[in-house]
C-alpha cells in the first residue's frame, strides 16, 4: 500500500520532533569529557590584567594559569613556585632562585623576566594591585639567569608573601597585557566572555606528573542558587561561593562534599574624623554592645564563628588567646562607656551597609537592634554597592559594615583594614588614626625575628582592643562543594581560602 | 505609506538621542566610580593614586561634555564604545548577546501564541463548559506566580529532580544544536506562561466578542461549515487585539529575561545590562540601552504594520 503524506502529518511530525529534540539531550545535562573538571565560578573575571585586583574569580583563573615566585602548599605554608628557595640577604635584601621551569610558549623562566615584572608593576603608570609596595624596592639585580636579588628601600619582611599572592605572577618579557601566557599548571584554550574559560593542561608544568587533569572547563554562575543546582543536577564537578544556606543540604547529599573553612571575617568600621566615633570609649561601646551569635544566625545560617577581637585566625602562631574575647558581648559595660563618654541619653548615627549583599544588610540589620539596646540609635543607610563604596572611601557615614579577607595569614596582611596610616579607603575607618597602633603594624613589617614579632603583634592587639580601630563581629565560613569524585581539592585555610585554585593541580576526577 | 513611515522612523531616531543623552548624563550624576569599584573587587580597597591613574588611562578625568561628545562621535561612526573593565567593544559584545535574548522571546512569543490562541478560541466556542473553567483557572496562576518562582520550581524539578534538562548555561546553536534547545526549553516556557494566560484571556474574550456580531450570523444563516466560519471570519477579526496585546507584552517581556537570564543563566542583553550598570560601565551601559530603545520603538513600528496588513482599513487610512 502505498503510503502518503500529508502537508498537516507532515508539520506535525515535524513539530513533535522539535519538541523532543531537547529530551534527547537530557542524558547528556551532567555528561562530561573524561578527564576535565568542570569549576561553576560565582562571577566571570571582569578583567584579566595579571597583576590588578580583579576580584577573586579573577585570582582563582590566575591560579590557574599563571605562577609567581611563591605559593603555599595546602596547610597554607610558604612554599616554592617558580623560586625554589629563597632566604633574606640582611635586613634590606632577597635573594630567590629560580628552578627551571618553562612558560606556555616553551620559553624558559629566567631573572630577566621577573626582573620585567617587577618593572612593570612598579611602573609610574601602572594599576597594579602591589604597585605601593614595589615600589619600596630599591633596585632588582639579576647576577645568572637563575637569581634574582631584590634590594630594598626599608626593610621588609613580608616580600616572600607579596610574591605568593594571586596578584603576582611571573610573566615573560614583553607579555601581552592580558598575560594569556603563563607558567601554571594550565592553559588558556578559549574563553567566551561573561559565560566560559576552557583550559587544558600544560604537559610542560614544572611538577612532574602534574596537573593530573586534562583540562578545566569553567563556567560562570552568578546566581547562588543556580550554581548548587547546576551541581546537585551533575552539571558541574565543583563550586565556590557555597550559599550558607544550602551548606546544610549538600552535608546531607551523598553524592556531594562541602569543604568549608572560616576565612573572610564582617567588621564595623568607623568614620574617625568626627563625633561621636572620634572617641575610643564610644566606638569600645559599639564594640561591647553586638551579640555576635546573632549576626551569625541571621547573616550566615550559623556557618562562622563569633570574632570579638583583631582577625587574627585561632591556627595563626600571631593568635592571642588572652585577647580573644577582648570585645566580648556585654553591653552594660557599653551603657557605662557611653555615660563616661558623656553620651548617657543616647547617640543618633548612621550606619551604612549595602541591600545589594543579603549578608551585608543582614549584619547591619542586628547591629542597629543590639545598638539601639544600648542607646546608640543607627539609621540604616543601604544603597547599591558601587555607592556604598564612595561613601566609605570619602567618609560620608559615621558607623559602617563591612567584609573582606586579609592578603594573607600573616598579621600584616590586616593593614589594610586597620592601618589608619594609609589613605582613606572603605576598607577601613575613616580619619581614624591610632599612631601607637600602626608604629607596631610598622614595627612588625620590619621585624625578622619571629619571637620578637609575636610579641610586636601582641603589643598591636592590645592596644586595637582598647582604641578599637574596628569592631570585629564574626568570621564567616567560605565553602567550597564537589561531588564525591573529586579528589585532591582542598579549601586552604583562613585568610588563604581564595587561594584553593592551587590545589587544583593535584586534582582528580575519580 | 512611505512618508508614514518616515516620518515614524524621524522620531524614533530623536526618541533614541534624548534616550542616550539622558542615561549617559544620569549614569554620571549617580554616585559610583568605575575605576574606584574595579579596583576594589574582592572588598580590598586600592591606593587612591592607583585609581587617579586608571581614571586618566579611561579618560574618566575628562569633563563630562567632552567624554559626552566623543561618545557621540563614535556612535555617529556606529561605535558604542568600549568596556571600561577589559576594553572589549560593546558593539561586538551587543551584537552576541542581543540575538540571544531576542531568541527566548520569540521562542516564548511563539510557544505562547502558538499554544494560547488555539484554547482561547476552544474555550469561547465551549463558554461556560469545564474546560472553559479548567483554563480560567490555569491562566490565573500562570498570571499570579512571579516569573523566578516558575523558574526556580522548574530548575528543583526538570534539573535536580528528572534529569531532564541542564540547570541553566548556555551553547552556541552551531556548536551543540540538542544542547542549545535544551538549554533554552526552560527558559522560554517560563517566559511564555504568563504570556500564554494573557493571550488565552485575550483571545477568549475577542472571540466571543465576534461571534456575536451580525456578519457571523449572516455567514452562518448563508451554510457556511462552522470550522471555516471560525477560521476565515472569527479569528482574522479576533486576532487584531491580541496581536496588540502579544505587541505590547513582547516589549514587557524584555524586562522579565532580567530574572529569566539570571535564573537559568543565559547570557544574555538583560544580564549584561545589570552587570554593566552595576560596575558602572557607562559605554555598556549607554550601548545596552540605546540598543533597547531602538528595539522597542521599531517593535512598536512593526506592530503598526501588522495593522495595515491585517486591516485594510488601516491600510487605507495610513
Amino acid at each position: 500500500m502505498p503510503s502518503t503524506i500529508s502537508r498537516r502529518n507532515l508539520l506535525g511530525g515535524a513539530m513533535a520532533g522539535a519538541a523532543a529534540l531537547p529530551f534527547l539531550g537530557g542524558r547528556r545535562a551532567g555528561a562530561a569529557t573524561p578527564g576535565v573538571l568542570t569549576f561553576g565560578l560565582s562571577s566571570y573575571p571582569p578583567s584579566f590584567l595579571p597583576w590588578n585586583q580583579a576580584g577573586t574569580a579573577a585570582g582563582t583563573v590566575k591560579l590557574l594559569i599563571h605562577r609567581g615566585l611563591l605559593g603555599y602548599d595546602k596547610n597554607g605554608i610558604l612554599r616554592g613556585e617558580l623560586a625554589e628557595n629563597w632566604a633574606a640577604d640582611g635586613p634590606k635584601a632577597w635573594v630567590f632562585k629560580l628552578r627551571e621551569a618553562k612558560f606556555h610558549d616553551g620559553k624558559p623562566v629566567t631573572s630577566a623576566d621577573v626582573k620585567w615584572t617587577i618593572e612593570q608593576v612598579a611602573a609610574e603608570t601602572s594599576t597594579a594591585y602591589f604597585r605601593g609596595q614595589f615600589r619600596t624596592i630599591a633596585s632588582v639585580e639579576t647576577p645568572d639567569a637563575r637569581t634574582v636579588r631584590l634590594v630594598m628601600k626599608e626593610p621588609a619582611v613580608t616580600v616572600p608573601e607579596w610574591f605568593a599572592h594571586y596578584n603576582m605572577p611571573i610573566l615573560p618579557v614583553n607579555s601581552d597585557p592580558e598575560g594569556k601566557v603563563g607558567a601554571g599548571p594550565f592553559m588558556l584554550k578559549e574563553r567566551e566572555r561573561g559565560v566560559s574559560i576552557t583550559l587544558e593542561a600544560f604537559s610542560g608544568y614544572y611538577k612532574p606528573g602534574l596537573p593530573k587533569l586534562k583540562g578545566i572547563s569553567i563556567v560562570a554562575y552568578p546566581d547562588e542558587n543556580l550554581r548548587v543546582a547546576a551541581l546537585d543536577a551533575g552539571n558541574v564537578d565543583l563550586i565556590e561561593y557555597v550559599p550558607w544556606q544550602s551548606m546544610a543540604a549538600i552535608e546531607g547529599n551523598a553524592g556531594l562534599a562541602l569543604d568549608a573553612v572560616d576565612g573572610p571575617f564582617m567588621y564595623l568600621t568607623f568614620n574617625g574624623s568626627k563625633p561621636p566615633f572620634n572617641n575610643p570609649k564610644v566606638r569600645k561601646a559599639v564594640a561591647h554592645a553586638i551579640k555576635r551569635e546573632d549576626v551569625l544566625a541571621a547573616a550566615f545560617f550559623g556557618r562562622g564563628a563569633p570574632l570579638a577581637h583583631l582577625p587574627i585566625d585561632k591556627s595563626s602562631p600571631f593568635f592571642n588567646a588572652g585577647l580573644e574575647n577582648g570585645w566580648a558581648y556585654d553591653p552594660e559595660l557599653s551603657k557605662k562607656l557611653l555615660a563616661e563618654a558623656g553620651l548617657s541619653g543616647g547617640v543618633t548615627c548612621a550606619l551604612l551597609s549595602t541591600a545589594q549583599y543579603g549578608m551585608h544588610k543582614d549584619t547591619a540589620e542586628i547591629c542597629q537592634q543590639h545598638l539601639a539596646a544600648v542607646g546608640i540609635m543607627a539609621e540604616l543607610n543601604l544603597p547599591d554597592w558601587s555607592t556604598r563604596i564612595q561613601l566609605g572611601n570619602r567618609g560620608q557615614y559615621d558607623l559602617a559594615v563591612m567584609g573582606t579577607s586579609a592578603d594573607s595569614n600573616d598579621p600584616d596582611g590586616l593593614s589594610n583594614v586597620i592601618d589608619g596610616s594609609l589613605p582613606p579607603a572603605f576598607s577601613r575607618s575613616f580619619g581614624l588614626k591610632i599612631p601607637a597602633m600602626e608604629e607596631k603594624l610598622s614595627a612588625g613589617r620590619s621585624e625578622f625575628d619571629p619571637a620578637r614579632r609575636k610579641a610586636i603583634y601582641q603589643e598591636m592587639e592590645t592596644i586595637a582592643i582598647d582604641q578599637v580601630p574596628i569592631v570585629g563581629l564574626s568570621w564567616r565560613n567560605q565553602g567550597y562543594a564537589m561531588k564525591k569524585a573529586v579528589k585532591g581539592f582542598k579549601n586552604m585555610p583562613g585568610q588563604l581560602t581564595f587561594y584553593s585554585g592551587l590545589t587544583l593541580e593535584e586534582t582528580e576526577l575519580g | 505609506m512611505a512618508l508614514y513611515i518616515a516620518r515614524r522612523t524621524g522620531i524614533a531616531l530623536l526618541l533614541i538621542w534624548i534616550v542616550a543623552t539622558l542615561v549617559f548624563m544620569v549614569l554620571h550624576i549617580v554616585p559610583g566610580d568605575p575605576a574606584e569599584l574595579l579596583l576594589s573587587l574582592g572588598g580590598t580597597a586600592p591606593d587612591p593614586a592607583i585609581v587617579a591613574d586608571l581614571r586618566r588611562q579611561l579618560g574618566l578625568d575628562q569633563p563630562i561634555s567632552t567624554q559626552y561628545f566623543t561618545y557621540l562621535a563614535g556612535l555617529l561612526q556606529g561605535d558604542l564604545g568600549r568596556s571600561l573593565q577589559d576594553g572589549h567593544s560593546v558593539s561586538e559584545e551587543v551584537a552576541l548577546r542581543l540575538p540571544r535574548t531576542l531568541e527566548l522571546i520569540v521562542v516564548a512569543v511563539l510557544l505562547a501564541s502558538a499554544t494560547g490562541i488555539p484554547l482561547g478560541t476552544l474555550a469561547a466556542l465551549r463558554v461556560g463548559s469545564r474546560l472553559d473553567g479548567l483554563l480560567s483557572v490555569a491562566a490565573g496562576i500562570a498570571l499570579s506566580v512571579p516569573v523566578f518562582v516558575i523558574g526556580t520550581l522548574a530548575v528543583l524539578v526538570f534539573a535536580q529532580k528528572l534529569r531532564l534538562v541542564p540547570a541553566g548555561g548556555y551553547t552556541p546553536f552551531l556548536a551543540d544544536p540538542v544542547r542549545h534547545l535544551t538549554l533554552v526549553l526552560m527558559p522560554s516556557c517560563t517566559m511564555a506562561l504568563s504570556l500564554w494566560a494573557v493571550i488565552l484571556r485575550i483571545t477568549r474574550s475577542s472571540v466571543l466578542e465576534v461571534l456575536s456580531r451580525d456578519f457571523v450570523r449572516a455567514v452562518r444563516a448563508k451554510g457556511v461549515a462552522p470550522r471555516r466560519i471560525v477560521m476565515s471570519h472569527v479569528l482574522r477579526n479576533a486576532l487584531i487585539p491580541v496581536i496588540t496585546v502579544i505587541g505590547l507584552h513582547a516589549g514587557t517581556l524584555l524586562g522579565s529575561t532580567v530574572l529569566i537570564e539570571f535564573v537559568f543563566n543565559w547570557p544574555g542583553l538583560s544580564g549584561y545590562l545589570v552587570r554593566a550598570v552595576e560596575a558602572r560601565d557607562y559605554p555598556e551601559v549607554v550601548g545596552i540601552i540605546l540598543v533597547i530603545s531602538f528595539l522597542f520603538i521599531f517593535l512598536n513600528l512593526l506592530i503598526d504594520l501588522l495593522y495595515a496588513v491585517l486591516d485594510p482599513r488601516v491600510r487605507h487610512a495610513a
